[in-house]
Parts: C-alpha cells; sequence; structure tokens
C-alpha cells in the first residue's frame, strides 16, 4: 500500500493531453456504448478506446484493472446467458441446463459496455497524475477547499493502512483471536477498527487546527504553487469528441 | 439544536476534514473484512460514522469522496455507485439526528432502513448497467433463481441488491453505532456545528 494510485508515468501524446479532455472523453465513450445498441458500434467504440491506450503506452496496465470487475463480468454472463427474460432459441446446452441465444447476446453487449467502461476511465486515471486533475478542476472553479479534501484523501489512506499491522499485531498481544469460527472472527472487527478510527479522528482535530493556521478558510483569491501545465491540443479534442458524440446521437435517434 | 441546522451547508474545516477521515475507515473497515474473512463488505463505515458525527451533508459528500476516490484508485466500477453511497450517508445523517442511534434497537432499525434504501437505489443502476445482477455471488444466485421462475426483471434485480445490502448495512450501521457510542465526548463535539460548543 505505498502507492494509491494508477497513474503510470510515460511519455506519449495522451499524457500531454490535458485532464478535463480525458475526463470529457470518458463521459462521451461510456455515454456512447450505453446509447447505440449494436455489438458492432459497442465494439468500435471499445476498440478506439483500446486503441487510445495503446497510444498512451500503458494497455497491459489496464489489464488487471478490468480483472477487478472479471467477477462482475463473468456473473453477467453466466446469469443472462442462462436466465434472461427473452430467451427463446437454445444456442447449445451443457448437461441439463441450455445457454440461450438472446441472453448471450445481452451478456455479451453488457460485458463489452462494461469493459469500456473501466478501459474509458483507465485512459484518465493511468495517464493522469490525481493532482494534475485537481489542479485542473481547481482552475475550472472548484472549491479550494473541497480539492483538499480529494487530494488529502490520497494522503490519509496510505498512512491509515501502516497503521493496521501495528494495531492487529498489538490486538494479537493482548490475545485476540483473528482466525477460528465466524464469530469469533466477527468479535475481533471492533478491537481492530475502534483504535484506528479514535486515531484518526484525534488526527483531524490537530489537523484542522493546522490548516485553519495556515490560512485555510482564507476569503479571497487563491494563487496556484504550480505553473499552469502546458497541455497539448486541449481545445481542439473536445471539440471533435463533442462533434462526434452528437453526431452519433443525432445518428442513433434518427435511423 | 435547531432544526435548519442539520443542513447547513457551511462546513467548519474539523467536517470537511472529517471527510478524508471517514473513507479512510471505509477502506479499512474494508481491508479488516477481508483480512477477517467476514462474508460481508462492510466498507462504509467511515461514510456512516461521519454521518452520525456531522450530520446527512457531510455524510453524503463522504459517499461520494470515497467512491470516486475508491473508482480512481482500484475499481472504475464504484463510479456507478457514487449515488448509493451520497443516500447512505444521507439517510443515516437525517436518522441519526432524529434521534435513531440512541440504543441497539433503533440502530438495528436504522441500519435496515438503510439497507433497504441503498437496496432500492441501486437497483435501477444495476438494471441500467447491467440487466439487474450485481456481481455478488450470493445475490446473482438469489436473481438467476427468480429469472428461472419467470419473475420480472426488476423484482429479482431488487431481491438481488436487497440479499447483500440489507444484512451488510446492518451489520455496518450497527459496528458505527458501536464505534460511536465508544467514542469520547470531545470527540463528538468537535464536529457539531450548532455552535455553543468550541468551534475549529
Amino acid at each position: 500500500m505505498t502507492n494509491m494510485t494508477l497513474y503510470v508515468k510515460k511519455d506519449s501524446p495522451v499524457h500531454s493531453v490535458d485532464p478535463l479532455t480525458k475526463l470529457l472523453f470518458a463521459f462521451y465513450s461510456i455515454t456512447l456504448t450505453y446509447i447505440v445498441s449494436s455489438h458492432l458500434s459497442v465494439l468500435l467504440i471499445l476498440l478506439s478506446t483500446l486503441i487510445i491506450l495503446l497510444a498512451g503506452k500503458v494497455f497491459k496496465y489496464i489489464l488487471p484493472v478490468i480483472g477487478v470487475s472479471f467477477l462482475l463480468i463473468l456473473s453477467i454472463i453466466i446469469v443472462q446467458g442462462f436466465f434472461h427474460p427473452t430467451r427463446a432459441t437454445v444456442l447449445f446446452e451443457v448437461g441439463p441446463i441450455s445457454i440461450y441465444k438472446e441472453g448471450f447476446l445481452i451478456a455479451f453487449l453488457i460485458a463489452l459496455r462494461v469493459i469500456n467502461m473501466v478501459a474509458a476511465f483507465g485512459v484518465l486515471i493511468l495517464t493522469t497524475k490525481p493532482d494534475d486533475l485537481v489542479d485542473s478542476l481547481l482552475r475550472k472553479g472548484l472549491s479550494p477547499r473541497f480539492g483538499y479534501v480529494l487530494l488529502s484523501v490520497l494522503q490519509i489512506i496510505p498512512q491509515m493502512a501502516s497503521l493496521t499491522g501495528k494495531i492487529t499485531d498489538a490486538q494479537r498481544a493482548r490475545g485476540m483471536e483473528t482466525e477460528g469460527g465466524l464469530w469469533m472472527r466477527f468479535k475481533s472487527f471492533i478491537p481492530l477498527l475502534g483504535p484506528v478510527v479514535l486515531n484518526s479522528l484525534s488526527e483531524t482535530r490537530e489537523r484542522s487546527i493546522a490548516l485553519e493556521i495556515r490560512g485555510f478558510n482564507a476569503k479571497g483569491q487563491r494563487t496556484f504553487i504550480r505553473e499552469t501545465e502546458f497541455y497539448q491540443y486541449g481545445l481542439f479534442l473536445k471539440i471533435l469528441m463533442t462533434v462526434i458524440f452528437i453526431a452519433v446521437v443525432v445518428w442513433r435517434f434518427v435511423s | 439544536m435547531t432544526k435548519n441546522n442539520m443542513w447547513s451547508l457551511k462546513l467548519s474545516t474539523a467536517a470537511l476534514v472529517l471527510i478524508p477521515a471517514a473513507v479512510g475507515i471505509n477502506f479499512l473497515g474494508k481491508l479488516f473484512a477481508s483480512l477477517l474473512k467476514l462474508p460481508l463488505w462492510v466498507d462504509s463505515i467511515g461514510t456512516v460514522l461521519s454521518s452520525m458525527l456531522a450530520g446527512p451533508v457531510v455524510g453524503a459528500i463522504a459517499g461520494i469522496v470515497n467512491n470516486l476516490v475508491y473508482g480512481f484508485t482500484t475499481d472504475p466500477v464504484s463510479f456507478v455507485y457514487a449515488i448509493t453511497s451520497a443516500v447512505i450517508g444521507l439517510v443515516a445523517g437525517i436518522m441519526a439526528y432524529k434521534g435513531w442511534i440512541s440504543n441497539v434497537g433503533k440502530a438495528i432499525v436504522l441500519g435496515l432502513v438503510v439497507g433497504l434504501i441503498a437496496a432500492t437505489v441501486s437497483t435501477p443502476l444495476n438494471i441500467m448497467f447491467w440487466e439487474g445482477t450485481t456481481g455478488n455471488v450470493w445475490g446473482d444466485a438469489l436473481f438467476a433463481a427468480m429469472l428461472a421462475k419467470d419473475m420480472p426483471l426488476w423484482l429479482a434485480s431488487f431481491a438481488d441488491s436487497i440479499v447483500v445490502d440489507v444484512p451488510d448495512k446492518i451489520v455496518t450501521v450497527l459496528l458505527s453505532f458501536l464505534i460511536f457510542k465508544g467514542l469520547p465526548k470531545n470527540v463528538k463535539n468537535m464536529y457539531d456545528n450548532t455552535g455553543e460548543i468550541e468551534r475549529l
């Protein structure tokens, strides 16, 4: 638990696009897969997302992220393939149960959409430092206090996670059981979580005093410690994506 | 306490700083649950605890931030459920404010209500995004069984969410309640933005 983000530092065209454009891309790409309903078009959208990942040199890093959703995808395919309400045509039979064509096609479509959802966010997540994203949002008018909240989460979680090892050991030394029956394990939940919670809550007191001393609630114009990053093709890409998006939406509802 | 304070959008520094801590607690709850191999997620203790401490607004923000950060660092699918998390924080905060955390019995009712509402909010999302499945083995098994009996999709999906969410949220709220009761008074008062007591 040393590094919280999935960001991969590489030098690629995708890395040099500004975070908000990538955020917009993720939004458009995911919305489009839910607007169009043919397998071919969803597959095309997925392919274009994957090509962007390739261009960003981060393709192999998306695979474990898709792996996290593997259970969801598997469950969609099994459950919908066997039991979707529109089932009629038997595709093939496995022993006594049969897989239906309709359900399987729907399951396949949803699986493509899920993979595209993960991959499209992957374009943003794998090629953007969280700091840069929050920085861009702040420049667009996000409250600086809220920006602090977002970024401090990424710092606090590793700190708290490193506490857990200590606390588990300390409570074991006092005779707490972490193995055994369900009830036994369940009972040890409070002695584990309690100290971390109390510790982190009393830390918030110190943190808020420290922040207030440094002008956290100061009114007036904030300045940025970092120079504006130089991003390429931002406006052009935004216009291009919006045009494509609107074109697909119009095509979908006209035809 | 006056009535409109619950909805105050002017968050004190202490309440804002509570949000990252709440997300951290959510994360640890999940970590310990998998460490102890519990059959539940228990991943919203921080959200519920923060709404008990600082009200529905902070709880809802903590819920949203939790899913955004989790989506950004582990699993983008959790962006979808940001709304559910927000509603969990909102409901827990309102009911805690109305006195539903005064004893264990009420806390269980609170957990039940939070679970039911969480399931109600999740169901349309599940149907919209993945035709009703949740990715949880037990829930999806029930979902499949109900579809096999030709029950409507929405009902099966709702049942799918309920068997997963309700037990999970009852346990979550109960654990948060026990932790909340054990907190020293000066910690509890810190986030109280009614203004009488020390404000940071």
